[in-house]
């Protein structure tokens, strides 16, 4: 990271909590030093209740380190007190603050924690939900029925549990397919072909233009489980993201900087026809004055533009 | 296909245009905006019968993607042998792997035996999207495999990796065409199988797999290559010999030699450029003292050795993903 080149001073916090310097203590959680982090984290922690307003206001500022220490805190001083803000830091966008979050309330041993931990469970990052269900555990909670055992298992990753349970684990691997992780998004997709009912056909027909090319392979297998017609399948492939140069900015780049239009187009070779032409052009400034340089060079230019244009646009495309 | 120019969005009521029998509304419509009015209009162009096929065979012809695609799919659902041909030009002539797919599908779906002859090679195609397209459409043409051969594609277009491997040996020359697929997931289940089944006459293509681009497949291969025979201190001289993927030793030596800084931005080190506009002041300041060409006299041999450095550099980041 280029602000690790700027020295700082780490902040001494065997001094801090001699003194019992809360303030100081939590600009102490945004160290990037995770052991004076740690420290600060446990030294909060240790002082207990009379830190909590503080932390409770340090989660609103906006460094996520000082959001992470500060959620620590509030998990080893277990005042149910900051339950509702914890509750709050789950929509935070750091997925780290939310996995800290969720696993703070699991620490509150409060009644109050246990629906955000059920929200938990339907979070796009897996961090996130295996910490939900781990804290529900923790605060002794029993899911109710098929489908809360469902969001549990699919929170937990227990694949063959969900396969077992059949259409009550559509929902929750529906959800899972939205997952980041594109492993995830391929074991979500490889169980609801083998459940092989016909509600999941849309969720499949969808994931069939997933960034992942192995998730899309996956929903081919899986749709023909599902009883989705093989004539929709290619439709729903066309979805897919394509990643393809544009061939008027290689050309247009390639016009006005020669060389770079290359360079665009990922060929090593690009930078040096560049600076190579850069030199030409110097050189013939100086010999042929600006006019006479560019009646000259446009011509070339325009070739080289060409060129790149028609490179990009015969770019083989990513195999589906 | 002048007549999808200047086609307004909004929202359609397909149910209506399939009532009127306004079918060049509905084409139009395959390239609506909402995907699913695009699924509405094909699922209703299918049901319109022969009336719809003249145009729907015009509209295989259309520039649009999605209205080829939907053209296709109502085709497949018409099922009128009228279009067995134009649909096979399809697959021959299109360059879009969807559109190639939805062709191969729509002939199975059309039942004409006359698509078999040239669905059968597809099942050996290098994409596994036609061939998985392939053994689903000779699946509703009621097509059985006649030989061997036939048998061992059918079987790898449908991924059915269990069935192959207890075909055994007779596999192997098959697996060794279909290893050309440019997906990797594929081959690394070809590898896989051929270590199961430890057929001796896979070595060649283990051989091949240990020099593969992907680390997957080259692993898979190290894994198959023990149970087909291949002797052990061979491995490594085999993955030595693989494709590289990462920066090219030589090019960014090349360009550190002629422009200090840019061969560490080709090797991913940020700082390669204001090394680069640093030493070009420093050669432009220097020019202007001591003429054109002493600087570089001067720079060369000091590139030269960075050059050096940069090589190394890139030949140890080409080895890490091995």
């Amino acid at each position: 990271m280029l602000l690790d080149l700027i020295p700082k001073r780490k902040p001494d916090v065997g001094a801090l909590i001699k003194k019992r310097d809360i303030p100081g203590l939590i600009g102490a959680l945004s160290c990037r030093d995770p052991i004076v982090q740690s420290a600060a984290v446990h030294a909060l922690g240790d002082i207990g209740p009379a830190a909590v307003g503080p932390l409770i206001l340090a989660l609103k500022g906006k460094n996520r380190l000082l959001r992470l220490g500060a959620i620590g805190a509030l998990a080893k001083i277990k005042d149910s007190g900051a339950v509702s803000a914890l509750a709050d830091m789950m929509k935070d966008p750091g997925s780290e603050v939310r996995w800290q979050a969720v696993i703070a309330l699991g620490e509150m041993g409060s009644r109050e924690a246990i629906a955000p931990l059920l929200l938990g469970l339907e979070d796009p990052d897996k961090y996130v939900r295996f910490g939900s269900a781990l804290s529900l555990e923790k605060n002794g909670y029993q899911p109710s029925g098929e489908t809360g055992w469902a969001w549990h298992y699919a929170a937990m990753q227990d694949w063959d549990r969900l396969r077992a349970m059949g259409v009550s684990a559509l929902a929750p691997l529906f959800s899972l397919l939205r997952d980041t992780d594109s492993d995830v998004r391929v074991r979500a997709v490889r169980v609801l072909g083998e459940i092989g009912n016909r509600e999941a056909g849309p969720a499949l027909i969808r994931s069939l233009g997933d960034a992942d090319r192995q998730v899309r392979w996956e929903a081919v297998l899986a749709s023909q489980k599902c009883g989705v017609p093989p004539m929709y399948l290619p439709r729903g492939l066309y979805q897919r993201p394509r990643i393809q140069k544009n061939p008027l900015v290689a050309g247009f780049l390639n016009f006005l900087l020669p060389g770079l239009g290359y360079g665009y187009l990922g060929k090593w070779w690009g930078i040096m026809i560049f600076q190579i032409e850069l030199q030409i052009t110097l050189w013939l400034w100086k010999a042929e004055g600006e006019n006479n340089s560019y009646l000259l060079l446009y011509p070339l230019y325009i070739l080289l533009a060409v060129h790149a244009w028609y490179l990009a646009k015969n770019m083989p495309e990513e195999p589906a | 296909m002048t007549r999808l120019h200047g086609f307004v969005s909004g929202v359609p009521d397909t149910v209506h245009l399939k009532e009127a029998g306004d079918i060049p509304s509905l084409i139009r419509h395959l390239n609506h905006a909402d995907p699913s009015v695009r699924w509405h209009a094909a699922d209703a162009l299918g049901t319109c019968g022969g009336t719809a096929v003249p145009l729907l065979l015009e509209a295989l012809h259309s520039r649009l993607v999605p209205v080829r695609l939907g053209a296709l799919e109502a085709l497949g659902a018409i099922r009128d042998l009228r279009a067995v041909s134009p649909v096979i030009d399809i697959i021959n002539h299109d360059t879009l792997l969807e559109v190639q797919w939805a062709a191969v599908l729509a002939l199975g779906e059309i039942g004409s035996p006359d698509a078999i002859p040239l669905l059968v090679p597809l099942l050996r195609d290098t994409n596994r999207y036609l061939r998985y397209g392939a053994a689903i459409a000779l699946g509703r043409l009621g097509w059985q495999p006649q030989n061997e051969a036939d048998t061992v594609y059918l079987l790898i277009a449908r991924q059915d990796w269990e069935s192959v491997r207890h075909l055994g040996a007779a596999a192997t020359p098959y697996l060794s065409i279909i290893f050309r697929d440019n997906d990797p997931a594929t081959r690394e289940g070809i590898v896989t199988v051929l270590g199961q089944m430890g057929d001796l006459q896979a070595q060649a293509l283990c051989q091949t797999a240990l020099k593969d681009k992907s680390p997957y497949v080259r692993w898979k291969a190290v894994l198959a290559s023990m149970n087909c025979g291949l002797a052990s201190y061979d491995l490594p001289l085999m993955v030595a010999a693989r494709e590289r993927t990462g920066p090219d030793p030589a090019a960014a030596a090349l360009l550190n030699f002629f422009f200090l800084g840019i061969g560490y931005n080709y090797i991913g080190k940020w700082w390669g450029f204001p090394v680069f506009m640093t030493y070009m002041s420093i050669l432009v300041i220097a020019q202007l003292a001591m003429g054109p060409f002493l600087p570089y006299l001067i720079a060369y041999p000091i590139t030269a050795i960075l050059g050096i450095h940069t090589y190394y550099l890139a030949e140890r980041m080409s080895d890490a993903g091995m």
